[in-house]
């Protein structure tokens, strides 16, 4: 580059191919940002619309270059507002941070002087799209890893492209590369080639030292298990996020479609509490026991809030935990996970289809429940005895005079006093609520009992994803003396769909729900026992055909002398394929003079019994006018192409070639 | 001239210096914080890394690059060069591919090759001393696919290029006078030299010196000598190439300027249709006239080095005739 060049920095053309280049990975490297409040929103239009002029005027062909004194005035000015913003605005670190990292982008692009700033340029914005990688935890990352990948990947081989050149390059060279091809190769070579890395890196710390816990409190609140509040509930129902996965037959998917968490006894003020001594008790299902043999057992992946507790199918039989992790039973069939990892991975086996029944005998104490609710019990039903046609009054009052909403109007005291005598209107828990404590109220042992109910089936997989949406709270009360049976109160409309199995659109619809539990589980919460766990795994794998090599090795003695000849004649079969393949591929092409020429000789030879090696193309074509005399000419102009092309040098068009074919075709019919 | 080629077949860049140390840098981040995020990151930054390397590979080895000259190539002169591409992929476009050589201003870029695809491109090449060139200082460059290393790969040549010196201004020996009895015999045409061709009978014009008497007598008819005829003197340049030190700069550049009037006097010689012969120690060219002669001294001249003096042979003998002019 000459002198004047090299102070006047990059040509325009060439500075117009770099921001093309430049300006589409810019754009999207924030974008997340704006989703994590990692910046503010008009801080990143502004930025974005910085970039549409940059762009704008790059395809004008008079891309913007700022001066230095405009360039250092602006920087100075952006440190003084960096200071005020960092001491008054207070906007917090990462956003101060992301701001400045956005002005120095800006400033690189629209002031490019040399290609070593276009590689500057590039630093700032890799590190802008770092800042928005690691402050985000949704699984929408993964789209916008995906995004990146395409633009970085253009964009990196459009600048390695232009570092050769100090010229502007013609428009049509940054159009030809990369091809869509070579793109979607290497993007998903670089993803496939991603998972080893990022399961083969050590893993040192757990991967939530720092990241933000992405639960709203409504649901991690819900699901504490030792308290569960009325009006949290509903917030918990709307939510989206996936609570666990369960892989199980088909066959049992109604046994599995409720699944049992926690057990509430006690009532005050619109918190279900647990009773403090039911923390230690009695507990039906032996822990830690392998499952039964001759059934599949139920998978189950849990993402594990607060306090642990397990979901748990009616009718479990046996469970077996991680290595890992323990399970300490509680009072009336609960479990709870060991402290550790947000996720836990345990398998439950079920016992013989029965009705289902739930484990434990403790339930609400009559006397505590309000007043009020007692009154209205006693109004609805009357002077009945019999605990099934109780129920069935209770339920068909709920059903009848009670509407189910997830937004249930805001109460006045007690909220489900409220909810019988004022709003009439609540979600699941409301109902289910009001039906223990109405229970309770007639002497019949009743408890609250939250869980799940239904599931979305997996595009892939028979697993069930269970989310947000499907929690549930229903009823479990001794009607009839064998046991607390599961009664479910709430209208139909509030019961959360039952297992999904419908149509392949609806299960393409749950892809990206699968994804989403699949990123929680296996990319945001893998940690260093994952990955013990996982090279373990592969250890007993490698074990397991260590060991059916050996095995293979000790039959191999009876069965060598015929596996050998097999071998053999299979080795050599395969050698000479791919020897004819190699010759295939090496042999020369015979040019079509030579070969029509060569046919000419081969009929001549027929018709006179000996052609000498010796004879030339002219004394050919002089007894082939012999022989055939209607072919002379054919014969004649044969032999004249082929001198021409093997000694003359000359190429044959296809035409001539065609011609060439059927003047032999023609030869043949006449000899 | 400032050396463009590069005679390594991979390097790596700044841009991959840096991207390295960014993967370091990332990788402490993530161990340090557990954030799988910056795994993820770091993953994808490997993985880049090599695919990038495999894409590299794959598109500077997969295509073949031979070149040929067009004509003939004088030293430091711009010449004509046929370049043969061929992507000899499968499958695989070769792309950002730019064809270096010290003739060119600066890297020529070639347009995707499609798979098998077959393409000639024809560039002005320059050379810079005269001599034969086996390994051309011309290849392909490629820093595909996302800059981190360039791969180089040096071009075939489908035979080797002689670089003929470049012709130096210098006064050109006078061809040497016409001289029927000092020339070489003409080895098909009668004339009147001293050489006798054959013996025949007289034919009226014979000159009568030409009698043969005795041979006459006894065939008893006239039998007269058939002389042959004699060419012009032939004129053979001479250039000394023993120098006392071979590594000596000075006398190699002086050699070559040497070589470059003999280049210069040759043509000159050739072009006025004389014959023109080239001599150096343990070299000789016979004299001969026309354009294949004017490339076999070219050719003699481009191939020439210096040689020590203790070790120098003596000049070959000169045949009848031709004409020694030693050029200095």
């Amino acid at each position: 580059m000459s002198e004047k060049a090299a102070r006047e920095g990059l040509p325009s053309g060439l500075r117009r191919a770099y921001l093309e280049a430049l300006v589409p990975a810019a754009a999207a490297a924030p974008i997340p940002l704006y989703f994590t409040q990692g910046s503010s929103g008009k801080a990143l239009a502004l930025y974005e619309a910085a970039l549409l002029v940059l762009w704008w005027r790059a395809r004008m062909g008079r891309p913007v270059r700022l001066p230095n004194l405009v360039l250092n005035l602006s920087g100075l000015a952006y440190f003084v507002w960096l200071g005020f913003e960092v001491a008054v605005l207070r906007d917090g670190l990462l956003r101060s941070v992301t701001h400045l990292l956005l002005f120095t982008a800006l400033a690189k692009l629209a002031s490019l002087k040399t290609a070593g700033e276009g590689r500057t340029a590039l630093l700032v914005l890799f590190l802008l799209s770092l800042a928005a990688t690691s402050s985000s935890t949704h699984v929408s990352s993964l789209l916008y890893f995906a995004v990146m990948a395409l633009l970085a990947f253009r964009a990196l081989v459009r600048l390695a492209v232009l570092a050769d050149f100090e010229e502007a390059p013609p428009v049509r060279i940054l159009a030809q590369v990369p091809t869509l091809a070579v793109s979607a190769a290497g993007i998903a070579g670089a993803a496939l080639l991603c998972v080893p890395f990022f399961y083969g890196l050590p893993r040192l710390k757990g991967p939530y030292a720092i990241t933000r816990f992405r639960l709203d409190d409504s649901l991690s609140t819900t699901l504490t298990a030792d308290r569960v509040d009325l009006e949290s509930f509903g917030a918990a129902k709307r939510s989206d996020q996936v609570v666990l996965r369960l892989t199980a037959d088909a066959a049992d998917w109604k046994r599995v479609v409720r699944l049992r968490e926690a057990v509430f006894t006690e009532y005050r003020d619109g918190v279900w509490t647990r009773r403090p001594s039911s923390r230690r008790g009695g507990f039906a299902v032996p822990p830690d026991r392998p499952p039964r043999d001759g059934r599949e057992p139920v998978r189950i992946d849990l993402n594990l809030f607060a306090k642990g507790f397990l979901f748990l199918p009616y009718g479990v039989e046996t469970l077996h935990m991680p290595a890992d992790r323990a399970a300490f039973p509680l009072a009336d069939g609960l479990l709870q996970a060991s402290p550790g990892r947000r996720t836990v991975t345990y398998e439950v086996g079920l016992g013989r289809p029965a009705a289902a029944r739930g484990i434990g005998r403790s339930a609400i104490d009559p006397s505590a429940v309000p007043r009020e609710i007692r009154d209205y019990a006693a109004a609805l039903i009357g002077g009945e005895k019999d605990p099934v046609r109780v129920y069935r009054a209770i339920q068909d009052d709920l059903r009848r005079k009670f509407v189910y909403t997830l937004d249930p109007p805001a109460p006045h005291g007690d909220p489900l006093v409220d909810f019988l005598l004022r709003s009439r209107a609540g979600h699941c828990e409301y109902f289910a609520s009001a039906a223990a404590m109405m229970l309770a109220s007639r002497g019949i042992p009743a408890r609250l009992v939250t869980g799940s109910y239904g599931g979305e089936v997996g595009l892939f997989s028979h697993s069930i994803v269970v989310r947000g949406g499907n929690l549930h709270a229903w009823v479990e009360a001794d009607l009839d003396g064998t046991g607390f049976a599961v009664l479910d109160p709430t209208p139909p409309a509030g019961v959360p769909p039952a297992t999904v199995t419908g149509s392949m659109l609806r299960r393409l619809a749950s892809l990206g729900r699968e994804i989403e539990f699949f990123y929680d589980r296996r990319i945001l919460g893998f940690e260093a026992l994952d990955q013990q766990r996982l090279f373990e795994d592969a250890r007993e794998r490698l074990g397991g055909i260590a060991g059916a090599a050996s095995g293979w090795r000790t039959s191999w003695g009876e069965a060598a002398p015929l596996a050998g000849r097999v071998f053999l004649a299979l080795a050599f079969a395969a050698a000479a394929a791919i020897l004819a393949r190699e010759l295939w591929r090496r042999r020369r092409p015979v040019p079509p003079a030579t070969r029509a020429y060569l046919a000419l000789r081969g009929l001549l030879a027929r018709r006179s019994g000996f052609l000498s090696a010796a004879t030339p193309p002219a004394e050919v074509a002089r007894r082939v006018a012999e022989t055939i005399p209607s072919g002379a000419a054919d014969a004649a102009e044969v032999v004249s192409v082929y001198c021409a092309s093997a000694f003359g040098g000359r190429e044959v068009s296809d035409e001539t070639a065609r011609d060439l074919t059927d003047r032999v075709r023609r030869l043949k019919k006449l000899a | 001239m400032t050396r463009l080629i590069p005679d390594w077949e991979i390097r790596i860049t700044n841009f991959g210096l840096g991207y390295i140390l960014m993967c370091l840098i990332v990788a402490v981040a993530a161990t340090n914080t557990g954030n799988n995020g910056l795994y993820l990151v770091l993953a994808g930054m490997l993985a880049a890394m090599t695919v990038s390397g495999v894409l590299s590979r794959r598109n500077v080895r997969g295509v073949a690059c031979e070149i040929e000259p067009i004509g003939e190539i004088v030293a430091t002169r711009h010449a004509l060069l046929r370049v043969r591409l061929e992507n000899r992929l499968r499958t695989g476009t070769a792309q950002a591919l730019f064809f270096l050589h010290e003739g060119l201003p600066g890297p020529l870029w070639i347009d995707p090759l499609k798979p098998g695809e077959k393409r000639e491109v024809v560039v002005e090449g320059l050379f810079p001393r005269r001599g034969v060139v086996r390994v051309p200082d011309a290849g392909l460059l490629s820093r595909f696919p996302i800059g981190l290393f360039r791969k180089y790969r040096r071009a075939g040549l489908s035979r080797e290029i002689v670089v003929f010196p470049v012709p130096e201004s210098s006064p050109v020996p006078d061809a040497p006078p016409e001289d029927s009895r000092g020339g070489r015999p003409h080895v098909s045409r009668r004339g009147s030299g001293f050489d006798i061709r054959t013996l025949r009978d007289f034919a009226p014009g014979d000159d009568p010196r030409d009698m043969h008497w005795k041979q006459s007598a006894r065939m008893r008819r006239w039998i007269v000598r058939e002389r042959e005829a004699e060419r012009d003197r032939a004129v053979v340049l001479t250039v000394d190439n023993a120098v006392p030190d071979p590594k000596d700069p000075a006398a190699l550049e002086e050699l070559e300027h040497v070589i470059s009037r003999c280049a210069a006097q040759a043509i000159v010689l050739l072009a006025r249709g004389g014959e023109v012969g080239f001599q150096a120690r343990g070299q000789f060219v016979f004299p001969h006239h026309g354009r294949p002669q004017r490339a076999r001294l070219l050719e003699a001249l481009a191939r020439l080095e210096a040689i020590p003096q203790e070790d120098a042979p003596a000049f070959p003998p000169l045949r009848r005739g031709d004409h020694r002019v030693v050029v200095s």
